[in-house]
């Protein structure tokens, strides 16, 4: 019987790959003529794996990091990212600051011009930045130009209290460009390379219309390459280089090809087989690359830490308590042995290799901030003896999505192990309702993370300043708001050795304070082919630049 | 018949209104909103909820949406796509989604109708457990198990076709989303068709048939596979619905540019208009294949038709 059974089987699986043999050889001769064009591309042509669709073309609209490394493919900014993310002159031919700082003049090149033909001027920019921080357009980053460039009057206008012409910069010839802001900033240089900040050619603007960056006609160039084929959300689409781009003799590939796949497994394929040259790998994946030379791990600049509602929650509000949660994390065990993607165990409130590398020192908060069980006991047992209980049940709330779900169920056992009498319930949620529940003060310990937006410390360590509204746990600390003040407006601003002093203090206060329990400084496990080179990487800003990548 | 037609018409329509504001009720439901990124402060989240007229109350809105449906259009994305007209987005998206299912109810049907048919004819040998085994692998597999073998399999080890959908080559492209999405609508059209042919070929009117002498051909597809039809349209209706939901995860596997991978994208993003459109037109598909499979009844077998009129 079992014999039969099994020739049965066997029999129906044949039949089923016959029927598959038949259906492909009438279509497997056209897919063999495909082919020879495909390696043709591929000679020069960069096959780009990208997670997810592009959300917007509109410089001043988009917010994401795919949409941004598109966009900056073929545009240039005043500025961009050199190999170690330093501006560096793109569109600037020259530029001087003034004496207090608060004046940039900006020089543009004379032969930077949009891909219609139209120099790129000063007014280019003067449009688009106050498109930026007009309220009717509603740019989700015009605080971009407010509370982190401190470009003069946009704190203003986007509260709509004055008109978007008094914004602090203004075309003083066709080539000059005069910007105002309220105090120094230092990394206002670094801003530039940031796509809110990049030009728009206000006629063609007005042409287009609504459909302004929706297709190949209504987006203009000046940058290294020009779309050629792209539709809203499209799950592939193409850049060809700009044969006019003023530095066209750098850029040595003939295009970019991106192409959306959402499925791991069949990106990794794709990339197996050739049709791509750069693709991600998630978790899973990597124990079955990570001996492939080819195989990488990239920096995201992503700090991943869980905040406590120390308002809320009158447990979380001792001390004691906080410091042996943060002290029983084994940061180490999560990053080798759950995540596996190179993800960089942290224990400063700055993510690691960011900054000028603020974070370098790992060791510098470790009487606050290390993977330490037994003291956490200690602390634990000296938290609940304060708090007159012997038995505490937390609620911690994390994305549904694969590895903070992963991340959260190895941290309720560490602390289960670690702290006796503790009892961790977690909940997942999807990112867009935990992002409210955490908001809202709806919960008692988030996982959550934050990217830089510039390279700046304070883009982390504005954070926890009284009121902010991503100071998820309602720390208020006077002589920590003092030193944020002293280091965004007040004196320090322009004494860059000093403030990173005083920063480095301000981040003491949090550490010691627990506000935050740092866990991993994220990265981006990927394949990269090895014809590839030069594809350079950051954490903020634009995560890829292509325009020093060659491909053989 | 006309009025009977025009009576599910009808019907129809209204079904669509209803669908549309549980859908709307739906969404105010939805945790979060397409606008609590942690990078936005509370003052840019009012004026983009007063941008897109989602500060209003939800009666004015719904009023909104339903005048601007009428008028054909969807609105704009709030996230997936910024400010994209959802018309623009779904329209070349749709006929890719569409395609692809319908080659997957044609391939299904067809195939699962000659399995059917075998089976029932050649009734407990070696055939009949052969489709039997066959249909009971299509059934218990889910379609995106058999898209990764497919994929694996055709696309990666024999390179026969591409793993990623290109849109320059539609055709090739859709063979592997299209047989893995017609497994399921295969299997059961295969179970279904054989149970129905063994209980019309041993009913007495085709005794009946065959003793007038009639030839075998015209026993079996006259008479035979007409009675057997009926309850198989039935249940192409809810297979199609099944190729919608399938088509969600298979779309991703082979990174179709088609609706479904937009669909789930839209949701997890909280891109309300997006996702109202596209239940929206997967409701309104669902219904217009109810609509086509009663109005077929009426053709296959006239009793249907009759004995409706007459009510």
């Amino acid at each position: 019987m079992k014999k039969k059974l099994l020739a049965l089987v066997l029999a129906a699986t044949m039949a089923v790959g016959m029927a598959g043999c038949g259906a492909g050889s009438d279509t497997g001769a056209a897919a063999e003529n495909d082919a020879p064009q495909a390696t043709g591309e591929a000679t020069s042509d960069l096959n780009v794996m990208i997670e997810t669709a592009v959300e917007s073309l509109d410089p001043q609209q988009a917010t994401d990091g795919t949409s941004f490394e598109v966009i900056a493919d073929y545009t240039d900014g005043l500025m961009q990212m050199d190999a170690e993310g330093n501006p560096v002159n793109a569109l600037a031919e020259s530029y001087e600051v003034s004496e207090d700082g608060c004046t940039y003049t900006f020089k543009i090149r004379d032969d930077a011009n949009w891909s219609n033909g139209d120099p790129v001027t000063a007014n280019d920019f003067v449009f688009a930045w106050q498109r930026a921080v007009d309220p009717a357009v509603a740019s989700e980053y015009a605080y971009m130009l407010s509370d982190i460039g401190q470009v003069a009057n946009a704190a203003e206008i986007i509260a709509g209290e004055k008109d978007k012409s008094e914004l602090g910069v203004v075309a003083v010839d066709e080539k000059t460009l005069e910007v105002t802001l309220n105090v120094p900033v230092s990394y206002f240089l670094s801003l530039m390379y940031f796509p809110t900040f990049y030009p728009v050619n206000e006629a063609f603007f007005n042409e287009c219309g609504d459909t302004f960056a929706t297709s190949p006609e209504t987006v203009l160039s000046n940058g290294a390459f020009v779309l050629d084929s792209y539709e809203p959300a499209a799950t592939a689409f193409h850049l060809t280089k700009n044969e006019d781009y003023y530095d066209a003799a750098r850029v040595s590939l003939t295009g970019l090809s991106y192409q959306v796949i959402q499925d791991s497994q069949t990106a990794l394929m794709s990339y197996q087989t050739g049709d791509l040259d750069i693709t991600l790998v998630n978790g899973d994946q990597v124990d079955q690359v990570e001996d492939d030379p080819e195989f990488d791990s990239i920096g995201a600049g992503y700090l991943w830490y869980v905040t406590p509602n120390i308002k809320a929650v009158k447990e979380l509000a001792n001390l004691n308590i906080r410091t042996a949660l943060t002290l029983a994390i084994n940061r180490e065990a999560i990053t080798t042995d759950v995540l596996k993607d190179g993800s960089l165990p942290t224990y400063t409130a700055i993510p690691r290799d960011f900054a000028a590398d603020f974070a370098a020192d790992q060791e510098q908060f470790s009487d606050f901030c290390r993977d330490d069980a037994t003291a956490a006991a200690e602390y634990w047992q000296a938290g609940l003896d304060e708090l007159g209980i012997t038995e505490l049940s937390l609620e911690l709330v994390a994305d549904e999505d694969d590895a903070p779900a992963k991340v959260a169920t190895v941290l309720k056992d560490q602390w289960e192990t670690a702290l006796p009498g503790l009892t961790i319930n977690i909940t997942t949620e999807p990112k867009k309702q935990r992002v409210q529940d955490l908001q809202d003060g709806n919960y008692e310990l988030g996982l959550t993370r934050w990217g830089p937006d510039y390279d700046d410390p304070m883009t982390y360590l504005g954070m926890w300043y009284t009121d902010n509204s991503n100071n998820y746990g309602f720390w208020s600390n006077s002589e920590y708001d003092a030193i944020i003040d002293e280091c965004t407006t007040g004196e320090l601003c322009t004494k860059i050795d000093e403030r990173r002093t005083r920063l480095y203090d301000a981040e003491q206060l949090v550490m010691e304070d627990a506000v935050i329990f740092p866990i991993y400084t994220a990265a981006n496990a990927q394949m990269v082919s090895s014809s590839v080179s030069g594809i350079e990487f950051h954490p903020v800003a634009l995560n890829r630049v292509y325009k020093n990548t060659t491909k053989n | 018949m006309k009025k009977y037609v025009l009576k599910r018409v009808l019907t129809s329509i209204f079904t669509l209104l209803a669908i549309v504001l549980v859908l709307f009720i739906l969404m105010q439901l939805m945790p979060g909103s397409p606008f609590n990124d942690e990078k936005l402060s509370d003052d840019q989240r009012a004026v983009l909820y007063a941008k897109y007229g989602l500060d209003q109350p939800i009666v004015v809105q719904f009023g909104h949406y339903v005048v601007n449906m009428l008028k054909g259009d969807f609105g704009v994305s709030y996230n997936i796509s910024k400010n994209t007209p959802i018309s623009q987005l779904i329209q070349t998206r749709l006929p890719i989604s569409i395609n692809i299912g319908f080659f997957a109810v044609a391939l299904g049907t067809l195939v699962g109708l000659i399995l059917g048919l075998i089976a029932a004819l050649k009734r407990d040998t070696f055939l009949d457990s052969l489709c039997t085994i066959i249909s009971v692998i299509g059934v218990s597999v889910p379609s995106y198990v058999f898209a990764l073998a497919l994929s694996f399999t055709f696309g990666f080890k024999w390179r026969i076709f591409p793993m990623l959908y290109n849109s320059a080559d539609a055709l090739n492209s859709s063979v592997m989303p299209s047989v893995a999405l017609s497994m399921f609508t295969m299997a059961t059209i295969a179970r279904f068709t054989r149970s129905e042919m063994i209980e019309v070929l041993g009913s007495e009117y085709m005794l009946f048939a065959e003793s007038k002498g009639l030839s075998n051909h015209a026993l079996i597809f006259k008479h035979a596979l007409r009675n057997a039809l009926i309850p198989i349209i039935t249940v192409l209706a809810p297979l199609v619905v099944d190729l919608m939901t399938g088509s969600l995860v298979v779309e991703k596997i082979f990174a179709i540019p088609g609706v479904g991978s937009l669909l789930v994208n839209a949701i997890q993003s909280n891109d309300y208009n997006v996702v109202i459109a596209l239940s929206f037109i997967y409701s309104a598909l669902y219904i217009f294949i109810m609509l086509v499979v009663d109005i077929l009844y009426g053709v296959i077998d006239p009793r249907i038709r009759l004995g409706k009129e007459s009510n």
